[in-house]
């Protein structure tokens, strides 16, 4: 059994670190994250938490070191924010090229100011990481854990990000249970590599070596890899979820995406993060007044669940997403991607995007409702059938 | 300190593959042929970008990870991870360029030192960006012509002296820092077997003459390199624990002229010139001998 307290987010991602037994931590300051590894500092300066606690001088160092720990063989964690996550860009790739499960909380912080919005994350987009978005501090702790279990999966083999808001979670307090050691235990056994760097193991580390380097065949091969294992985490995670549930007793939607209040809809709008705790209780107030409305939350952002929202997307006559971010010069991303996704559907939904909580900016329940009330509109087949607009 | 070993006591045992890709006359490969010979089989390497790749045929295992400046990173961890799986025995070595130790690399090195992390950093010096065509490094000897420091009417090659990145990790604290010379195999072999069983963060800085870049004929990398060696532009020293011992101290150095004319890179410079690094190497050497058997501070 688990107990419950009272924490901040910060706190409820080092319980997350701390149960599953993280053999090395790289920790390097940042506002909204810091707290993140002062916790972890004290863990393991109380012996609660027996792991490599490395101060190191920057977030690439963190990256790379983390890397490094993974490639020995243990279980490796960071956490970073914002401009720390953009400086940690460089060994990303190489993290994920050489199929290193390093797990990373990502507490997130805008690109331009201090306050939270998706940026930092998006511009991590295309660097082979699976990143998986958190509402609350609970799903914080639970996600935290699973990464685990669905970055080292033989079948998968990548390394993954859980993620939340800067200070609307980072340090806002709230109830939260955490799991018995015993039980996280027996749900994510001891890590143990297949590749690991040792003497002894020296042909099947060049051959691992001479595949990540590209060397000797088809040059695009580890990319080919790289991506099947993507397409093969959307089962992982799925089957990761399911049976966190049975051990305890909590899970988020099927692991990709989670539905609130879809059941006949005739719409439905997207949002990751907290901006999806705020949509609940606008579709929860619309519902109420007979709108016929749903909620779609992101959850795994890569991979990307382009057949959930096919699915999704069949059943309902308009969709608005809601993009805590934006590529410059293109758009939204998830509305974009989740468009591209519906592409192949006879009778395609209509499709709304809106631009919300970029630098922090304060997302209130009305204006979810405003979003609401216009892709309804859309749904009845008023106005454009596309439309893109700030909130 | 270290005692020098010849090549023969290491056996016939080679861990580097014939055949590689690195330039006639590398003393890199030279590098990493000796690091491997005196490793033997306890150790694992890693590399960022460099000639290294290069000559990366060692038969140990290998990580390579297109991080240039992540040397001291990526060895940190991979110490501490395999200290967390009970292997601490196994020595994390890496063969780093002298951009990766001195330029980008160089704020990981240091706070790799500063940490003591239980590795073994060997750097191998050929004095500039040689992988990518010979750019200027804070390893460039001063008025060397380089292809970001070329000769002309308003440049006389590269202005700077070089860092000296031994002494600095000297200063640090590093329990085992040493300079070497592939025209001094013995010398670095025991330096290497020395550092071996040395716990904490050890720092070898070899210099490495390149045919390529230097501009002088493959078969004369010993010579170039005992000739620097000789001259005293790349004197061999030691500092355990805080004390500085000279490996080679000859009663009267060459003088510099003769190695530098050896080499393409210094032949546009003037009497003037060749006096400055003259003078420059002089001061160093008085330095280093008065400090000779002593504590460096």
């Amino acid at each position: 059994m688990g107990r419950w307290e009272v924490m901040v987010g910060n706190k409820a991602i080092a319980y997350a670190a701390k149960l599953a037994r993280v053999q090395f931590i790289s920790a390097y300051p940042i506002t909204p994250q810091t707290s993140v590894v002062e916790y972890l500092a004290e863990m393991v300066a109380s012996g609660e938490l027996d792991a490599e606690f490395v101060n190191v001088e920057g977030e690439l160092t963190a990256q790379t070191a983390a890397l490094g720990a993974s490639a020995a063989g243990a279980r490796a964690f960071t956490a970073t924010s914002g401009p720390g996550l953009l400086y940690m860009h460089h060994p990303m790739h190489a993290t994920s090229g050489g199929r290193f499960p390093v797990v990373m909380a990502v507490i997130h912080r805008s690109v331009k100011g201090m306050q939270p919005d998706h940026s930092d994350m998006m511009a991590q987009r295309d660097t082979g990481w699976i990143m998986l978005e958190c509402e609350n501090s609970q799903e914080l702790l639970d996600t935290g854990i699973m990464a685990f279990k669905i970055a080292e999966d033989e079948r998968v083999r990548l390394p993954t990000i859980f993620a939340g808001d800067g200070y609307i979670l980072s340090y806002t307090a709230e109830p939260v249970e955490i799991p018995s050691q015993e039980d996280v235990d027996a749900f994510l056994p001891p890590y143990r590599s297949s590749y690991p760097l040792l003497p002894g193991l020296a042909e099947e580390a060049r051959r691992v070596q001479m595949e990540q380097w590209g060397i000797g065949q088809d040059p695009q091969l580890r990319w080919r890899r790289q991506q099947e294992a993507m397409e093969a985490a959307k089962m992982v995670i799925m089957e990761v979820n399911e049976e966190f549930y049975k051990w305890f007793g909590r899970r988020y939607g099927n692991g990709l995406v989670e539905e609130y209040r879809c059941d006949d809809v005739e719409a439905f709008i997207v949002a990751m993060g907290t901006i999806a705790s705020t949509a609940r209780t606008a579709i929860d107030r619309l519902q109420a007044k007979g709108r016929r409305i749903g909620l779609v939350k992101l959850k795994s952002f890569r991979p990307f669940p382009s057949e959930e929202f096919r699915r999704l997307g069949a059943m309902v006559r308009a969709i608005g997403v809601i993009d805590r971010n934006i590529s410059l010069g293109s758009g939204g991303i998830t509305f974009q991607e989740i468009r591209s996704s519906l592409y192949d559907l006879e009778e395609r939904p209509r499709i709304l995007g809106f631009h919300a909580g970029l630098s922090g900016k304060e997302v209130r329940v009305g204006d979810i409702e405003m979003i609401c009330e216009k892709t309804l509109r859309a749904a009845k087949g008023e106005g454009p059938p596309s439309l893109v607009e700030w909130i | 300190m270290s005692r020098p070993i010849p090549l023969h006591e290491l056996g016939d045992k080679e861990y580097i593959d014939p055949a590689n890709q690195a330039c006639q006359g590398c003393g890199g490969a030279i590098v990493s042929r000796l690091v491997s010979k005196a490793l033997g089989e306890g150790f694992v390497r890693a590399e960022v970008a460099c000639c290294g790749p290069a000559f990366m045929n060692i038969r140990a295992p290998s990580i390579y990870v297109e991080v240039f400046e992540g040397a001291g990173a990526l060895m940190t961890g991979i110490s501490r991870g395999l200290k967390r799986i009970g292997r601490e025995d196994v020595v994390v070595m890496g063969i780093i360029g002298d951009g990766g130790t001195v330029d980008i690399g160089f704020q990981g090195l240091s706070a790799a030192a500063e940490r003591n992390e239980n590795i073994l950093w060997v750097c191998y010096d050929n004095e500039a960006y040689m992988n990518t065509g010979g750019q200027k490094s804070g390893a460039t000897t001063l008025y060397a012509a380089t292809t970001t420091t070329p000769i002309g009417e308003y440049s006389r090659g590269k202005l700077e002296r070089r860092k000296n990145v031994p002494l600095l990790m000297a200063m640090q604290g590093a329990p085992y820092v040493a300079t070497a010379s592939v025209a001094f195999p013995e010398d670095l072999l025991g330096k290497l077997i020395h550092a071996k069983g040395i716990k904490g963060f050890r720092y070898i800085h070899v210099s490495s003459p390149c045919p390529t870049g230097w501009g002088y004929d493959p078969k004369d990398t010993i010579k170039v390199a005992r000739g620097m060696v000789q001259s005293g532009l790349w004197p061999l020293y030691e500092v355990s624990d805080g004390i500085l011992r000279l490996n080679y101290k000859p009663r009267e150095l060459k003088p510099v002229r003769e190695v530098l004319k050896m080499q393409g890179r210094f032949r546009h410079l003037n009497d003037e010139e060749i006096d400055r690094i003259q003078r420059e190497v002089d001061t160093f050497w008085r330095r280093l001998v008065a400090k000779d058997g002593g504590e460096i501070f």
